[in-house]
């Protein structure tokens, strides 16, 4: 079964997204030698816009990206699921879903990066809720400019729209300018509420940047921006290759190998698609495998060193299981036309409450009003009315043009007993188990979702809203973190404030797992700030070796 | 290793959350299992369909029904033919009931798509599902759960003047700070009795 | 910023800080007046003699530029006025000498990638404004760029000297080029300062240009400079003096043409930059060369096509992520080109993208200029407007495309929307990919 064959790199990076291939782009740049190992195959664009085309449930964004079978991924957020089983009072609000291939889930991200407040960093200090990370905004924010030099992110001028965490530079892209959709939606929210609506930060060109073309506003961001106008973690595995660092795709890694001490890792081994097994040796070690498989490959490769799985010892890995959820509801405004779906899809959000004192009792939300296409719906929903001809024409064009979609980011919070855990009953095809999530919503976050609910309703009278369909229940936003949790003691914690674990001085996390608390900003771009801070430990320690 | 492989349609019908639910996992599941490489029979299936060809004579009369329950002049004729395989290949039935509804209008000399849709549900309530059918490839370019058409499809010809379909915008960088035109409320009534919408998981 | 391939004789990254760093405000600024300054900088620009002199990244006139010619990569020098590395130590007569008769201060001979057989036709008036702008409105930078290697027997620069012999050079003006009539000001600023036909007019075995074929359009290390003569046919006959202008003014004109590649450098570096009545001057010479006829075109290249509206009927198949088979042409097309370019073609509303149809790329006899406009994309800066397709080159962040695929995509595009179908191949998109000057 195994043609053990070897390979040895100064650094060695599970995972080819944002998180691993930036570390590789900014290693081989410093003339690091560095091989990536990617569960999932080379991909290329032009193959997604035409399944994007092709592809009947349209909202689906997993849809286009039909997966390998040695990697699989989640095919849909529908529970029961075929890849992620999740289970507890809330399974339906954990269901995640995300992509194993070159470039990771960034190929259908909507390009929002937002830096996360100071105070989500120090949440149990300031409001005695969850848990604090072991640094602090300021050890960050040099990266978060990095990570958006590296994006190519747009923003508002700070001071004239202040997002809440403090700036030392101006975003790299002048703001997108808004629609017509959003400018009344602004407006609304200005003169009729005590909030406010922010130019969301985006990685997205406003003007041709790092040799990819400006925003054409096709509407598409998810699932696929057919210009390449929107950064994807693609873009940082070209620029890393050119840079020297070596990418291997469908390699699917399935057991980390340490020392007699357990103190270092010496190796990873990884699956090919024939299950031909392959070792890999390197100094340092990155598992940069999304929140999920990260967690996954930790426990996959317990063994007798380490029966609990590896960076363990405090039985935290997979555990404190965190997502935004979502509250999210769809109404025909009674006002102008505002035909959404005219521009990239999330450009504007509320976010009034990011932050406050009831931070202590209730978590914290934003909310996105949805720029996008209702066509497509307004016909579905015409139809089912019982029209035709002229009238459903008329009915579509009323429909498409006053179509309100608004949805929350609630902030989750660490629970341990929300757990991911391997699955007894489903393997994948090389044998590795599927992993499978407990989870129940945090008190904190049904509050906040409440609070949500009050909100829209108080938007959906202002704008005389018919024909509310509130989504039922919860819903994930594909952002979960804390599987690795980060803090400052080994006991109760996986990795410290440099993303290494406390177990194994040169094994390093780079994903979402190791947040100690969600926040409600999307978590791309922190995720690629504490990559790219992860890369300058390893530059320093190899450099100075 | 066979044992560790799901078998995505077994698993399938053990999981019954709700019909909706169900009905999308059956076509994901179809999709896959073509995706994967193991779907010979269903292949060879669609190719039996298409081995059957609809003479001209259903297609014209597919394209007589369709302008009037559009109520325009012009469609598209390979669109017709594509939208009537897929129609006809999900539910055999359809090509009768298209039949139907063109006796329909040979018998009555109806002036509106809404006359005739009103009319069709009054004689035979399964008709109703038939106009769907007709209306969901036209306006939305899908017969058989799959895309006949995208860009091509009607909802995107009523609604240019405002947005384009994704992927396909060509109004330059910026184009969405204009003014889009504005919508009246519309007066006119529904021809069928209301359905439940459904709106389908990602 | 990824690596950055340029081609061939314009090329100039740091375009966007050079002009910014030129006010004459150095030390030595006092010692010649402003108004001649000011005449030296609109010539070089005129000139666009930065394009040559400068590399890719690298500091204005500094030199460095591998220039791709037939015998050898040629290196331009450095002409900042640094005393050891650049040309600080030129009098003006040294100047003169090199500018219009390509003679290096050392005696040795200039090679004619130098279009001093252009230059030749600047008035003494006009060098001297160069020299004193060059002397002190250029910053001195301390490099030394690479040595030329060339090819036998053009590697000796004495042969330099027989070419000289052979080369047509044009007759110097006299006067003061400011008081031309507007017909010898266009002359003047086509031929002495912006060498239209050092691209434009085809080159005889010695690469010295063909006088009786002058601006009958010539290949270009990928390119194809095409026919500007007069020729209603086969070069720019129909177009009006405004369009012109308009083109030369902005790199574009709405169903007619835009510039790409060297000629988009061009217009961004040296054209956009003239006063109205210059480009009026250039524009009305230029239509009045007389016409050459083309052996491949024989109908005008910005007549062909329409929008092409066809119902999308499609398959409803998705493939697998790793699924990287080829499309067809048509698919190619719309998967990569559709989304900016309309599926019919049409190009944006606001036309920042082109319309593929009634456009001089797609309309000519050969496929060369699409190709490598595929390849290399459209980075332009005119007229306050940033252009930008992104290629789709073997480096492409958006999408790479493979020498077959590049070769159905240029046939579907010709034959759909243009002048039809010339077979582009797998070989010939391969042979456009190496031609493609990879610098330093």
């Amino acid at each position: 079964m195994s043609s053990e064959q070897s390979l040895s790199a100064d650094v060695v990076i599970v995972g080819s997204g944002v998180a691993g291939s930036s570390i590789a782009n900014e290693l081989a740049r410093a003339g690091i030698s560095v091989i990536v190992l990617e569960a999932g195959p080379r991909v290329d664009r032009q193959h997604f816009v035409e399944n994007f085309r092709n592809l009947e449930n349209k909202p689906s964004y997993q849809g286009p990206f039909p997966s390998v079978p040695w990697a699989i991924h989640p095919p849909n957020q529908i529970t029961p699921n075929e890849y992620l089983h999740t289970t507890g009072p809330d399974a339906e609000a954990y269901q995640q879903v995300y992509l194993r291939m070159m470039g990771g889930t960034t190929w259908h991200w909507a390009g929002c990066a937002w830096r996360y407040l100071p105070s989500d960093f120090e949440l149990k200090t300031r409001y005695g809720q969850g848990r604090d990370w072991a640094l602090k905004y300021d050890d960050l924010e040099p990266f978060y400019y990095q990570a958006e030099v590296m994006m190519g992110v747009c923003g508002p001028d700070p001071s004239v729209e202040d997002l809440g965490s403090p700036r030392k530079q101006p975003y790299p892209m002048e703001a997108l300018p808004i629609s017509y959709a959003a400018r009344q939606f602004r407006q609304l929210i200005s003169e009729k509420t005590p909030w406010r609506v922010v130019h969301e930060p985006q990685a997205r060109n406003t003007r041709p940047y790092d040799s990819r073309p400006t925003c054409e506003g096709h509407n598409n961001c998810m699932p696929i921006c057919p210009i390449g106008a929107m950064y994807n973690g693609s873009y940082s595995v070209y620029h890393a290759e050119a840079a020297g660092a070596k990418f291997v795709p469908n390699a699917v890694v399935y057991r980390i190998e340490r020392d007699s001490a357990n103190k270092r890792v010496t190796a990873v081994h990884y699956y090919d698609p024939d299950k031909g097994s392959h070792r890999v040796t390197g100094k340092y070690f990155v598992i940069a495998a999304h929140c999920i498989e990260t967690a996954k490959l930790l426990l996959v490769s317990a063994d007798d060193q380490s029966p609990d799985g590896i960076a363990n010892s405090s039985g935290h890995v997979g555990r404190n299981m965190m997502d935004h959820t979502g509250v999210q509801v769809s109404f025909i405004s009674g006002d102008k036309a505002l035909w959404p779906g005219r521009g990239p899809l999330e450009t504007n959000v509320i976010d009034n409450f990011r932050d406050g004192d009831w931070r202590n009792t209730r978590g914290a939300y934003l909310v996105h009003m949805v720029d996008d296409n209702q066509v497509d719906l307004a016909t579905a929903l015409a139809i089912s009315k019982g029209y035709v001809g002229r009238e459903l024409e008329e009915q579509i064009r009323y429909l498409a043009s006053h179509t309100v979609r608004l949805f929350s980011h609630n902030e989750g919070i660490a629970d341990p007993e929300n757990r991911l855990t391997l699955s007894q009953t489903h393997k994948d095809v090389l044998g590795i188990p599927h992993p499978e999530v407990y989870y129940k919503l945090p008190e904190y976050t049904v509050k906040s979702c409440e609070h949500t609910r009050g909100m829209f309703r108080e938007l959906i009278g202002l704008m005389h809203g018919t024909d509310e369909q509130w989504t039922p229940g919860y819903f994930p936003q594909d952002h979960p973190a804390g599987s690795t949790i980060m803090g400052t003691d080994p006991k109760d914690s996986v990795v410290d404030g440099f993303c290494r674990t406390h177990d194994h001085e040169n094994l390093f996390m780079a994903s979402s797992s190791v947040f100690s608390s969600v926040g409600t900003g999307n978590i791309t771009l922190t995720v690629a700030a504490l990559a790219l801070r992860v890369a300058d430990t390893l530059k320093k320690e190899l450099v100075h070796a | 290793m066979a044992t560790d492989q799901r078998c995505f349609p077994a698993d399938i019908h053990l999981s019954t959350p709700n019909s909706a639910r169900l009905n999308r996992l059956m076509r994901m599941s179809r999709r896959d299992v073509l995706l994967a490489g193991m779907g010979a029979a269903l292949v060879s299936g669609t190719g039996n369909v298409f081995a059957a060809t609809p003479d001209d004579a259903d297609i014209a009369t597919f394209m007589t029904v369709s302008q009037r329950l559009t109520d325009r002049d012009t469609l598209d004729p390979r669109i017709g033919h594509a939208l009537f395989m897929g129609i006809v290949h999900a539910v055999p039935t359809r090509r009768d009931q298209v039949n139907q509804l063109h006796e329909l209008m040979t018998k009555n000399s109806f002036t509106s798509a809404r006359e005739l849709a009103r009319a069709a549900e009054q004689a035979d309530p399964g008709l109703k599902d038939a106009i769907h059918d007709i209306m969901t490839g036209w306006y939305r370019g899908l017969a058989d759960h799959k895309v006949v058409v995208y860009r091509s499809a009607l909802m995107f010809d009523i609604t240019k003047d405002a947005v384009y379909p994704k992927t396909y915008a060509s109004g330059g960088p910026f184009y969405w700070t204009k003014t889009p035109p504005e919508v009246a409320l519309p007066t006119g009534e529904p021809a069928l009795s209301p359905s439940t919408f459904v709106v389908e998981p990602t | 910023m990824p690596d950055i391939t340029r081609n061939i004789l314009w090329s100039v990254l740091a375009a966007g800080t050079a002009f910014a760093s030129l006010p004459a405000s150095s030390a030595h600024a006092d010692d010649a007046p402003a108004d001649l300054l000011a005449r030296g900088e609109y010539l070089a620009t005129a000139g666009d003699c930065v394009a040559c002199h400068t590399a890719p990244g690298g500091k204005p006139f500094a030199g460095g530029l591998k220039i791709a010619t037939p015998m050898g990569d040629v290196v331009s020098t450095n002409i900042t006025p640094d005393p050891d590395h650049g040309i600080g130590k030129y009098t003006e007569e040294d100047f003169e000498k090199s500018l219009r008769q390509g003679i290096r201060r050392d005696g040795s001979h200039l090679y004619p990638a130098m279009p001093y057989v252009s230059y030749s036709g600047l008035t003494d008036g006009d060098v001297k404004a160069l020299y004193a702008w060059f002397m002190h409105g250029v910053k001195p930078v301390a490099v030394t760029p690479p040595a030329t290697s060339l090819n036998f027997p053009a590697n000796m620069r004495v042969a330099m000297a027989a070419w000289n012999m052979l080369a047509s050079n044009t007759p110097p003006e006299s006067g003061d080029s400011a008081t031309f009539d507007k017909m010898r000001r266009g002359r003047y600023l086509a031929n002495a300062l912006e060498h239209c036909g050092t691209c434009h007019t085809p080159r005889n075995m010695m690469l010295s240009e063909e006088q009786d074929s002058y601006l009958a359009g010539a290949p270009l290390v990928g390119w194809y400079a095409p026919n500007i003569t007069s020729s209603k046919t086969s070069g720019i006959g129909n177009w009006s003096e405004d369009t012109l202008v308009q083109y030369l003014h902005t790199g574009h004109v709405d169903g007619l043409s835009q510039a790409a590649g060297p000629m988009g450098e061009a217009v961004e570096h040296s054209t956009s930059h003239l006063t109205d009545a210059d480009l009026h001057a250039l524009a009305a010479y230029i239509l009045q060369v007389p016409a050459k006829e083309d052996s491949t075109e024989h109908k005008p290249r910005e007549s062909f096509g329409q929008p092409v509206e066809a119902a999308d009927v499609r398959s409803g198949d998705l493939t697998r992520i790793d699924d990287l088979s080829e499309m067809s042409g048509q698919y190619i097309y719309d998967a990569n080109c559709a989304a900016c370019h309309g599926p019919n073609g049409a190009g944006t509303s606001d036309h920042y993208a082109p319309s593929l149809f009634h456009n001089s790329v797609t309309g000519a006899g050969r496929p060369d200029n699409l190709i490598m406009t595929i390849l290399n994309g459209v980075d332009r800066t005119a007229d306050g407007q940033h252009v930008h397709m992104p290629g789709f080159d073997h480096d492409s962040d958006v999408q790479r495309l493979s020498d077959s695929e590049i070769a159905s995509v240029t046939n579907y595009v010709m034959t759909t929307f243009g002048s039809g179908d010339h077979a582009a191949t797998p070989e010939q998109v391969a042979k456009l990919r190496k031609d493609i000057a990879k610098t330093p």
